[in-house]
């Protein structure tokens, strides 16, 4: 891993850049906190100048055996009479180095040396005992460096470097200084090392750096299988403070914190979330890639209770928007359940409304909290009713057990029962009683009223239909519509015209000639009642004839009645055709020439006749 | 209707099933009293081509639950023009009944008879009827005519149709007139001004308010001339009026 900072520079030369005081002579000494330590530890070296003179220089100890974590440097100026009463002024230079040591046995920390001038002023060499492990916990009420020259006590403290920083803070939450990258290091802690199932945990995870930061580009977070997790802190810019672990100072860097809740029991090992930084100035930093430490968890299951997968502390509350209502009017029921905990975990029972009641699929809302050291939240569950028929109704208590994991016991969320009234709607819809459903309600000559009229509900299902334009007008509804009519004036048209104008056959001179004689038989039927028998009778024979002439295509006129018959015979006509047209001649002759044939059946029966024998032909 | 109602599902952009969904979900939300919303929904379906008297009654349902009468009646009022379904009529009257305004003399003032035909007949079926009846008419009359004896009964049989079918095909042209030159609008806002000629100078005779159905004669600018029920005419903003 790259080192950002030098470790094991322990030889520095110091310029003591003093007052000359001829007075005092100039004297150093070194002196560490402890004569045993563990390899963990850290412990602390002082070295001493007094009265030093211009231009001294003081070489600091310098050995492998020892890694530097951290430096600093005080001064202070005394004046006190002397022998003889004259003023005697005393100027003292500390320098602090914080160490750990790089094995174990017995180590030696070289002395100390002054340089003035020509004079060479030399420590004696310290030897540490240093032992496996770590000692300093036995070792919490070590007695402060002592102070060789009588200066008051917290000297010599830097401004910001408190030594009791991280005092508040269990020593196992104490992040270790990493060996070899202790001027940058990433580390995770747990705010505890146990908890509940479903209990929540906070995850942290801090920068440590004795060096310039420019930017941390990015953050890879350890899996959190066998967790939910929420976020809690993420900051978005660099911001530090101030701590001094194992007696150095660090700035410390918030990345990242998380609250994370278990969700099975067991030993359970976080791995190391793993950041890479940018060090030093902008454009002349470089990269480094740090990875923090491995995090442990024994996660327990809850106690014997009730059961329940609620951890937190948690309250419920209802709210209903009117509990005195009409039939058919809406009520809104809402429950608020708030406090701390994985809100996202909490399942709440269903409202259990009345059967009376038509209720609607809740709308849920949550909004996510958090407090200084736990998240949590308030989750709105907003229930529509409709009650379906007049009474009184209760809805439900409501008693909701969890677990509380800082009292460690179990507790619940209770609600108690609410009362609604449902009143007969004035213009409300008329709603139908359910079969079976009782109303809750003390009076058993209380009727349940239905009342007639308002609105009509709602279509549950719909025909979709696209509105069409009217069939009459369509583009071809006219041209359809008038089409019979033109085809028949057309029709007449060309049969009057073809008609008129078209030469003529031998078929249409028939069809001429008996319509014709048709008409003639008409002028006939006109003479029927006025006029003269005989002329009646005349002009229905010429009719006959006319149209017989009309349809053999002969003259008939000049033939004797049996060749007329046999023409008849040769043209097709029935026997029955016959005898009437034969039928009719005769009557026409008598009645022209005989009394008693002008009477009007006669008359009548001739026409009659004469029509049948000309629509039996055809 | 079906290739209709499937041409509109592939022209917009829900299925059937959506459609449905659709239209249960602004159900559930007049329910809760969310008549906004079961109003955009409803608003939407019509948007996409997916009306029909269902949609337009519960359209014009959930305006009325929220007091909005203008477009309650309007919406209604369509749904009455595509069905004849009683609810649609009753939801009108309780409409009708929280209008405002009262005109008088209405029922003393008869409809014309053109307008009452136009309003009573189904212009489909009517239309469908005039063409059955008219070209068989002419087409047993065509059968008829070259025939020789008995043609009096299909003769009078082909009168008899061409008679309908001029009579219904007479009731169709009505109708059509009526639709191209009688326009009835509703009255949208709260109140409406009518003044004795268009422009803003004109002396108020009398306000209209919202939900009132009215007939509009002519334009002119930003103004109609509008008839009520009892032949009251005045001239109003055309904005806030709303055609059926």
């Amino acid at each position: 891993m790259a080192r950002t900072g030098s470790a094991s520079l322990f030889g520095l030369v110091a310029v003591l850049a003093l007052p000359a005081f001829a007075a005092a002579e100039p004297e150093v000494t070194m002196q560490a906190d402890r004569e045993k330590v563990g390899v963990e530890d850290t412990f602390r070296v002082d070295i001493t100048v007094a009265n030093a003179p211009q231009g001294a220089t003081l070489n600091l100890p310098s050995s492998d055996d020892f890694e530097v974590l951290g430096r600093s440097q005080g001064s202070h100026m005394s004046y006190s009479v002397g022998p003889g009463g004259a003023g005697v002024v005393t100027y003292v230079q500390k320098h602090t180095l914080t160490l750990r040591a790089n094995r174990t046995g017995k180590l030696t920390i070289p002395g100390a040396v002054l340089l003035t001038g020509s004079e060479k002023l030399a420590t004696r060499p310290l030897v540490i005992e240093v032992v496996p492990g770590r000692i300093a916990q036995n070792d919490k009420r070590r007695a402060p460096p002592p102070n060789p020259f009588g200066l008051p006590p917290g000297f010599p403290g830097v401004p910001g470097f408190d030594d009791d920083a991280m005092s508040g803070i269990p020593d196992d939450l104490v992040p270790e200084v990493p060996r070899g990258d202790s001027d940058l290091f990433l580390r995770m802690t747990l705010d505890k090392n146990e908890a509940y199932v479903g209990e929540q945990v906070m995850l942290t995870i801090h920068l440590y750096s004795r060096i310039d930061l420019s930017t941390v580009d990015a953050v890879t977070m350890p899996k959190l299988d066998g967790f939910l997790s929420q976020d809690f802190k993420t900051p978005t810019q660099l911001m530090s403070e101030q701590r001094i672990i194992s007696g150095v100072a660090y700035r410390e860097y918030l990345l990242r914190q998380k609250a994370i809740f278990p969700l099975k029991s067991g030993s359970v090992v976080i791995e190391p979330a793993e950041a890479d930084i940018t060090t030093g100035l902008i454009f002349a930093g470089h990269k480094v890639h740090r990875k923090g430490n491995e995090l442990k968890l024994t996660v327990r299951n809850l106690p014997p209770g009730p059961a329940t997968t609620i951890v937190g502390r948690w309250r419920l509350s209802r709210e209903i928007s009117q509990t005195e209502i009409s039939l058919g009017e809406p009520v809104q029921v809402k429950l608020t359940l708030e406090g701390r905990g994985n809100l996202q975990a909490v399942q709440l029972p269903p409202l259990n409304a009345p059967p009376s009641f038509k209720a609607f699929d809740p709308e849920t809302s949550d909004k996510p909290s958090s407090s200084r050291s736990h998240v949590g939240g308030t989750r709105v569950i907003e229930y529509t009713l409709v009650p379906q028929q007049t009474g009184n109704f209760v809805l439900p208590s409501v008693s909701v057990p969890y677990f509380d994991p800082e009292a460690r016991k179990y507790d619940e969320m209770r609600l108690d029962e609410l009362a609604i009234t449902v009143k007969p709607g004035v213009g409300g819809a008329t709603i139908q009683m359910q079969p079976g459903v009782p109303t809750v309600t003390g009076d058993p000559g209380v009727k349940n009223q239905l009342i007639g009229g308002g609105l009509k509900s709602l279509r549950h299902t719909a025909r979709f239909a696209t509105p069409r334009p009217a069939l009459s007008t369509q583009p071809w509804f006219v041209p359809l519509g008038a089409a019979p009519l033109l085809l028949t004036l057309l029709a007449g048209a060309f049969v009057f015209v073809r008609g008129s104008i078209g030469p003529e056959t031998e078929d249409s001179i028939k069809k001429r000639q008996a319509r014709a004689a048709k008409k003639r038989l008409a002028g006939a039927e006109k003479l029927l009642a006025k006029g003269s028998t005989g002329d009646f009778y005349a002009e229905v024979e010429r009719a006959l004839t006319s149209f017989m002439s009309a349809r053999l295509g002969l003259a008939v006129a000049g033939l004797t009645r049996d060749e007329l018959m046999l023409k008849l015979t040769a043209a097709g006509l029935s026997e029955v055709d016959r005898r009437r047209i034969g039928h009719v001649l005769e009557t026409c002759d008598t009645g022209r020439y005989a009394p008693g044939m002008g009477e009007p059946a006669a008359r009548q029966q001739a026409m009659d006749e004469a029509t049948k024998a000309m629509e039996a032909w055809r | 209707m079906i290739s209709s109602l499937v041409l509109a599902l592939t022209l917009s952009q829900y299925t059937p099933q959506e459609a449905q969904a659709l239209f249960v979900e602004a159900n559930d939300f007049y329910y809760k009293g969310d008549y906004a919303n079961a109003q955009s929904r409803y608003e939407k379906l019509l948007a996409a081509g997916l009306g029909g008297p269902d949609v337009l009654f519960n359209l014009g349902t959930s305006h009325l639950a929220a007091g909005q009468l203008g477009p309650a009646v309007l919406f209604l009022e369509r749904a009455a023009r595509v069905s004849d379904d009683d609810d649609i009529g009753a939801n009108l009257a309780v409409a009708r009944e929280r209008q405002q305004d009262q005109v008088i003399g209405a029922e003393a003032t008869s409809v014309p008879f053109n307008q009452r035909v136009a309003a009573a007949i189904d212009e489909r079926a009517v239309a469908i009827g005039f063409l059955v009846t008219w070209w068989l008419g002419f087409v047993l009359v065509w059968l008829t005519w070259r025939r020789e004896g008995g043609r009096v009964v299909p003769g009078l049989i082909a009168a008899l149709l061409i008679l309908v079918g001029a009579a219904l095909g007479g009731a169709l042209w009505m109708t059509a007139n009526v639709k191209a030159t009688v326009e009835e609008a509703i009255v949208m806002p709260d109140v409406a001004r009518v003044r004795e000629f268009p422009g803003d100078a004109a002396k108020v005779s009398f306000e209209v308010h919202a939900g009132l159905k009215v007939r509009i004669m002519e334009t002119s600018g930003r103004y109609a001339r509008v008839r009520l029920p009892n032949a009251l005419e005045g001239w109003t903003e055309k904005e806030g009026l709303v055609s059926l």
